[in-house]
């Protein structure tokens, strides 16, 4: 028999467990622009990004980001800012679809996939 | 010699007219025995769903009507002589199945998309597992949800799987949409699920 407190402790420890998972995943770095870039991506970028949803790149898989990694930052702030198509039309949006992000706020965001993403490849290539 | 060498070739004969025999029963019983599980097979169905649907956004929605901008996609695409929006085109894939399966005995499934937040009403969930399920592709992204549910006698495998916003046209007809009772989606939100049913016994 279960009694209610033992399920409470479950939730709690279920909950925490989830919590810790995300906050394991979504690594902290260290440097100002990938703190503040790292809230903004869980906003705005997460949704899709974590996922692969329409094909987006999963900085959680290497694969998906190791051509992406060695191109020139300004390329992929652009694409971020202005939106992109891909190769077999898949498309970025500007902005992620949210319109309220400044530039700034973009180039923050893609600071911290870009991180997330190298931290990901150098731990499969470990 | 000659005896034992025409002796061979009849057993040989008979040997090759046996395994064909048996390949062709083998092949018959094939399409009519049980082989995948209900799991597999709505897993495969919406494999399917879900690519024809990527294909439509990317390579008909995408390309004309965001890349070279040479034709619009509308919710209204008869009055604005436009492109039908992709859960648009998922829908009436849904509604033609339903139809070309009434003649159909054997193909007894049906697919559908809904929301706990639909524009129409008809599209709400109407089973407590499609309610559940809903729920729980909402809560748990990434992941898909299964169940068994008896509806009319008949026991259902019953899986949904999340509708994702994936542009930002979805977001923004859902939110800004007169019926809509949700108006904070936002790109990469769960907004509805594709619900699969398929009979397994009764």
């Amino acid at each position: 028999m279960i009694t209610k407190s033992t399920l409470i402790f479950i939730c709690i420890l279920f909950g925490s467990t989830q919590a810790l998972s995300e906050e394991d995943t979504y690594v902290h770095f260290e440097q100002a622009n990938l703190v503040q870039g790292r809230v903004i991506w869980i906003d705005s970028c997460e949704g899709c990004h974590a996922y692969g949803i329409a094909e987006s790149p999963n900085p959680l898989k290497a694969k998906d980001w190791q051509d992406r990694v060695v191109k020139p930052i300004d390329i992929l702030y652009d694409h971020a800012i202005n939106g992109f198509f891909g190769p077999e039309d898949t498309m970025m949006p500007p902005r992620g679809g949210n319109d309220s992000l400044s530039d700034n706020e973009v180039k923050l965001a893609v600071d911290y996939m870009k991180a997330l993403a190298e931290y990901y490849i150098n731990k499969e290539d470990n | 010699m000659k005896e034992e060498k025409k002796m061979n070739l009849a057993i040989v004969t008979i040997a090759t007219c046996l395994s064909i025999g048996a390949g062709i029963a083998i092949a018959k019983d094939a399409g009519t025995t049980p082989s995948i599980t209900p799991k597999a097979m709505a897993d495969a169905l919406h494999l399917v769903m879900d690519s024809d649907r990527a294909v439509y956004t990317k390579r008909i929605v995408n390309r004309l009507v965001k890349k070279e901008k040479v034709i619009k996609a509308s919710e209204h695409f008869e009055d604005d002589k436009a492109l039908v929006l992709p859960a648009q085109m998922f829908r009436f894939g849904a509604e033609m199945v339903a139809k070309r399966a009434e003649e159909k005995p054997d193909v007894n499934f049906s697919y559908s998309l809904q929301s706990l937040w639909p524009i129409n009403k008809q599209n709400a969930p109407k089973t407590d597992v499609e309610k559940e399920g809903l729920k729980f592709v909402a809560e748990n992204k990434g992941q898909n949800y299964y169940a068994t549910e008896e509806l009319g006698g008949t026991e259902y495998f019953t899986a949904v799987y999340a509708d994702t916003a994936v542009a930002p046209v979805c977001v923004s007809c859902h939110n800004d949409h007169k019926d809509t009772p949700k108006r904070d989606f936002k790109m990469g939100d769960v907004m509805g699920g594709v619900v699969i049913r398929i009979p397994i016994s009764g």
